[in-house]
């Protein structure tokens, strides 16, 4: 029997698969059914009884079995003596469906209408969801066109109510349809939100405390198809129609989620997501929907600056660059090209870091360049290279038969939007996922299998899976002896990493490491995730590549490895080789590397220093002392950071919502984003900056875009061939954007862009064989008395960008030490009390704050927090270190 | 000579009948204004300049809702709405206009906005002065725009001409 199943909707026939609900079939022939609780993201409810229909099915002898067939032979239909739901009932062959032909279904959606405006306080004017309404739009579509309730009798409950701090709820506008308390149990997998009493005086509650605690909430105001949800951040900002509505990108983590800038006067009233099903679907965490305030922030430089003595005096351009030439040219002609460096932040777009290293490799004529600072120290990745997650990976349809491990990233914190598509496979679509870390994560409740392993030993554990795999026979035989080489050295290496001693140096028991190596490696598709919390290992890197490799599951879709790096375009600061031993596509410095993030911050290291993006002077106290020993250093930002007061020349850069650009996200999409308001005073976008410091140097370059520069790298950047701006802005296909549509009667949708992902080496038959790397884990430190400080990445943290942010400042964390119950207990401390963290001599006193997901030895002091108190002791790329507590 | 004379008596009788007239209107009630010291006179239905209405307890009935700006045909109006706080209302309910311009050279006061307006706050009433030194001024702000406005240039005719009721069809 086929899967499929015909059926007539208005007298239109339609083929579609089994189990497709009524509502799905009819948008297949653009008959829209009206919904208010269906979404397509969400599990049928059928609570708003909004899409009535009426149905009917093919009468049957019961006699014969056999259709019964009126006089002209047409089988006889008999319709359910109510109208059914079309949300919740599924399709059967020779169905019959009336929406718009039936009287009676049509009355019957009218009365819904009417009874649910009954309440409804028809403050249209001043709602926030005015003018991109369905309940405005159904109600002209659909409903009756005045009322026979009188005014005076609706509910009343009280206005603007604060769910959360970040939520505003009007209950008289909300007409139960539950999409929020089913979004945060269905997809945010954060169940704050209820529905408290029944009938007339039900009403949504946040049971969580502090209110509506969740990454996510936003999102809740986006499915709300009335007004009752809207954002503290834009409550009035806007009306819909007044707004520009501009596609863009979030800058805020390496996830790449698609948003839509609200603009209007030149200031961003609102971002949205703007649906993208291969990346962020259609939702976006509340860092990236409230962190926008920085780019209208009146702090931002707007104008060149030049030291005249202690002072940081104003400019024109044209004083700055020449000054720029004049002093670069003379460090160069003095002491050589390799006295001069420059250090990007990851934040840049991939036009502003080609351009960056062409600067620096071709006209100054030096390797010295690295985005190797801050959060970017912490986490490297050179794996995406060869086996990167393979195009055309969609987390979100990855479901049974796929195995997901993660290694060390906390998925709610470090990339909010991964860890909603990585627990939607677990939870919804039943994929394996391992999570393995060195503390109780969120996703840990929304998992199969969970590993808690001691922190450092991450690389251990992942070459324990490996050898299980090796042991167990699990080996992708066939495929890894046609596409890689040197397994046999690799497993005489992994002899040394049984499960036995592995066992011991991570502190799991050897059934669990050998079960997860079975269902890893007997997965149809494997994912590997690693994040922070692994370590920045090379060892841990070779280890997970070589697993990748030798179970099969690289070089194919739903199958390789996902770095969770920090930052926007952090994948393309390594893709375009902003490293001192890497040239733009992986290709290695043949010759005389240059000097690191590291050595270039310390005293002696170069002479002049141009940072973009960056702030290492609040980083650590010997990068603040390596730069004041600089002869000239020139800082090129958004804000007068304390790196840029110590500059000589300071450069007004314009944010990401000013200019255009691309951004390369952790899955090697590349994808881009457009110009949304205009910056303030005399800021650049960073590339024309570089371009023109490089036309002070000789240079005679003459980009005149972003695009421009794009179509550059399409040339020498072969990873990158054919991703110029038309191709990476050309909307999907219409085939694709019906799969994709879902109904929520949104006026902000604009253009649907995908992207456009690079091809990894193991998807090239073609490429030569991917050598297995082993690489020796380093000893596990001597164990030294007291607690392990570990320093994890938290979402709110203490970044430049989002303190501009006044809605969501009460989130910011303060710098705490996080301590087990017990631990706290030894050292007669309880939450709000402060405590030394010493190591080395280097103390500082923090406020404790006892949290249960902390385990015991344990001691959680989260990384970029204000005065960076983290990085002082576990150094700026370290994860952990061995501390002494006590109470101060 | 005999036409000289007779041009000379036509020439005093057409004079004399031109003087009648004047004569004539010299004691009739003039129908110019000595504008701007005496005020004019306007219909109650003209529409001319708008004016931002208040409740009778003072508080400002625009909500900030934008529908006129919406309804505009010229575009000429900008509104950014504010929420009322306990401590600062400006309008009762939750939004008020923080910023309500229109651009009077562009207005061409069709009156879609006070069509528009679902509180009836935007009315366009019937001062005319409308000229500026300045382009700049004649964007007119929410301070400008809001009650009171009575300039006293401006009288509503209230005479017996306007009842349309009674006479409509009849003439």
């Amino acid at each position: 029997m086929s899967d499929n199943v015909t059926l007539t909707i208005d007298g239109v026939q339609v083929t579609v698969p089994k189990g497709t609900l009524i509502v799905e079939a009819a948008k297949q022939i653009e008959n829209e059914i009206p919904v208010f609780c269906y979404h397509g993201k969400m599990d049928p409810v059928g609570m708003c009884r909004m899409c009535l229909v009426e149905v009917g099915q093919p009468a049957i002898d019961r006699g014969t079995g056999k259709p019964e067939l009126d006089e002209d032979g047409n089988p006889v239909v008999r319709f359910f003596p109510k109208p059914m739901t079309a949300c919740t009932t599924t399709v059967s062959e020779g169905m019959v469906v009336k929406v718009d032909t039936s009287e009676a279904a049509v009355d019957d959606r009218k009365a819904v209408l009417e009874f649910l405006l009954t309440s409804h306080p028809l403050d249209c004017p001043v709602c926030d969801k005015g003018g991109e309404c369905p309940l405005q739009d159904l109600t002209i579509r659909h409903g009756p066109g005045n009322s026979r309730f009188d005014y005076e009798d609706k509910q009343h409950f009280p206005k603007r109510y604060p769910l959360g701090d970040l939520i505003v709820l009007d209950m008289e506008r909300c007409i139960i349809c539950a999409r929020c308390v089913r979004f945060q149990q269905e997809i945010a997998f954060d169940p704050v939100l209820a529905i408290e009493n029944r009938g007339r005086r039900a009403h949504i509650v946040s049971y969580s405390k502090p209110g509506f605690d969740s990454h996510y909430s936003g999102n809740t105001t986006d499915v709300c198809p009335v007004g009752a949800l809207t954002t503290r951040d834009f409550r009035f900002g806007a009306r819909a129609w007044e707004m520009t509505n501009v596609p863009s990108l979030c800058n805020h983590c390496g996830v790449g989620c698609n948003t839509v800038l609200g603009t209007r006067a030149g200031t961003i009233r609102r971002i949205m997501p703007r649906q993208n099903e291969a990346v962020n679907e259609l939702w976006i965490c509340d860092k990236g929907r409230f962190g926008h305030h920085f780019n209208g922030s009146p702090d931002r430089l707007t104008t060149p600056l030049i030291r005249k003595g202690e002072e940081l005096v104003e400019a024109t351009w044209d004083e700055a660059l020449s000054l720029i030439g004049e002093k670069f040219g003379a460090i160069k002609s003095a002491n050589g090209a390799d006295s001069l460096g420059g250090i990007a932040g990851a934040r840049l777009t991939n036009e502003d870091l080609y351009v960056f290293q062409k600067l620096f490799r071709e006209i100054i004529g030096t390797n010295n360049i690295d985005h190797r600072v801050g959060l970017s120290a912490a986490l490297e990745d050179e794996t995406a290279f060869t086996v990167g997650v393979g195009v055309g990976t969609d987390l979100g349809s990855v479901g049974k038969g796929t195995t997901i491990l993660n290694i060390g990233a906390d998925l709610d914190q470090d990339a909010p939007i991964l860890y909603l598509r990585v627990a939607g496979a677990s939870v919804k679509r039943g994929a394996h996922v391992i999570n393995a870390g060195g503390r109780r994560t969120k996703l840990d409740a929304q998992v199969q299998t969970t590993l808690r392993y001691n922190y450092g030993s991450a690389a251990r554990l992942a070459l324990g899976l490996l050898a299980s795999v090796v042991s167990q026979g699990l080996v992708a035989k066939e495929w890894a002896d046609s596409r890689t080489s040197g397994m046999a050295d690799l497993e005489k290496a992994l002899k040394n990493f049984g499960a036995d001693k592995v066992a011991e140096a991570t502190g799991l028991t050897t059934n669990a490491i050998d079960a997860a190596a079975k269902a890893f490696a007997e997965a149809e598709n494997g994912i590997i995730i690693f994040g922070l919390e692994a370590g920045n290992d090379p060892a841990l890197r070779a280890a997970l590549e070589a697993l990748a490799l030798a179970t099969g599951h690289a070089g194919k879709p739903n199958n390789g490895v996902i770095a969770v790096l920090p930052h926007a375009n952090s994948r393309g600061a390594i893709d375009m080789g902003i490293l001192p031993d890497r040239l733009p596509g992986y290709k290695p410095v043949e010759s005389n590397a240059g000097l690191s993030a590291v050595e270039m911050l310390t005293a002696g290291g170069v002479k002049g220093l141009l940072i973009a993006a960056a702030d290492p002077a609040v980083e650590s106290e010997s990068y603040k002392q390596a730069l004041q020993q600089l002869d000239f250093l020139v800082v090129q930002e958004l804000f007068l950071t304390e790196t840029a007061q110590m500059a000589d020349v300071v450069l007004p850069a314009k944010g990401n919502a000013e200019r255009d650009g691309s951004y390369t996200n952790l899955e090697r999409r590349v994808q881009t984003f457009d110009m949304g308001v205009p910056a303030p005073g005399k800021a650049w976008a960073d590339w024309l900056i570089f371009t023109g410091i490089a036309g002070q140097l000789g240079a005679d370059w003459a980009y005149a875009s972003a695009d421009g520069v794009m179509a550059e790298i399409t040339q020498r950047v072969p990873l990158y061939a054919g991703m110029d701006f038309k191709n990476l802005t050309a909307p999907i296909s219409l085939q694709r954007k019906t799969e994709h549509y879902i109904y929520e009667g949104m006026s902000f949708t604009t253009d649907i862009r995908e992207g456009i992902q690079w091809a990894t080496v193991a998807e090239s038959d073609s490429a030569p064989k991917i050598p297995l790397r082993f690489i020796e884990p380093a000893k596990a430190s001597s164990q030294e008395q007291g607690l392990t400080l570990v320093a994890p990445r938290m979402l709110y943290d203490g970044g430049r960008l989002l303190a501009e942010a006044d809605v969501v400042n009460a989130h910011i964390l303060e710098p705490q030490l996080m301590l087990s119950r017990s631990d706290a207990q030894k050292l007669g401390v309880s939450t709000g009390d402060s405590v030394t963290v010493s190591q080395n001599g280097t103390a500082i006193t923090v406020p404790v704050y006892i949290e249960r997901t902390v385990s015991e030895g344990v001691a959680l002091l989260p990384r970029n927090l204000a005065g960076r108190p983290a990085e002082k002791l576990v150094g700026p790329n370290g994860l952990y270190s061995t501390v002494k507590v006590e109470k101060s | 000579m005999i036409n000289q004379l007779k041009d000379v008596v036509t020439g005093s009788a057409e004079i004399a009948k031109a003087m009648g007239v004047t004569l004539k209107y010299f004691f009739k009630k003039p129908v110019t204004h000595q504008y701007p010291d005496e005020p004019v006179e306007v219909y109650p239905r003209f529409r001319g300049r708008h004016v931002l209405k208040r409740y009778d307890n003072g508080l400002e009935r625009c909500i900030g809702c934008a529908l006129c700006a919406a309804a505009c045909p010229t575009d000429c109006i900008y509104v950014e709405a504010s929420e009322n706080t306990d401590e600062k209302r400006y309008s009762p309910g939750e939004r008020y206009a923080s910023t309500y311009d229109i651009n009077m050279l562009r207005c061409i006061f069709c009156g879609y906005c006070a069509e528009a307006c679902p509180t009836e706050a935007i009315v366009l009433e019937h001062d005319f002065a409308l000229a500026e030194y300045n382009r700049w001024d004649a964007i007119y702000p929410k301070e400008r725009l809001l009650e009171p406005h009575d300039p006293d240039y401006i009288v509503l005719r209230s005479d017996e001409e306007f009842k349309l009721s009674e006479t409509w069809g009849k003439k």
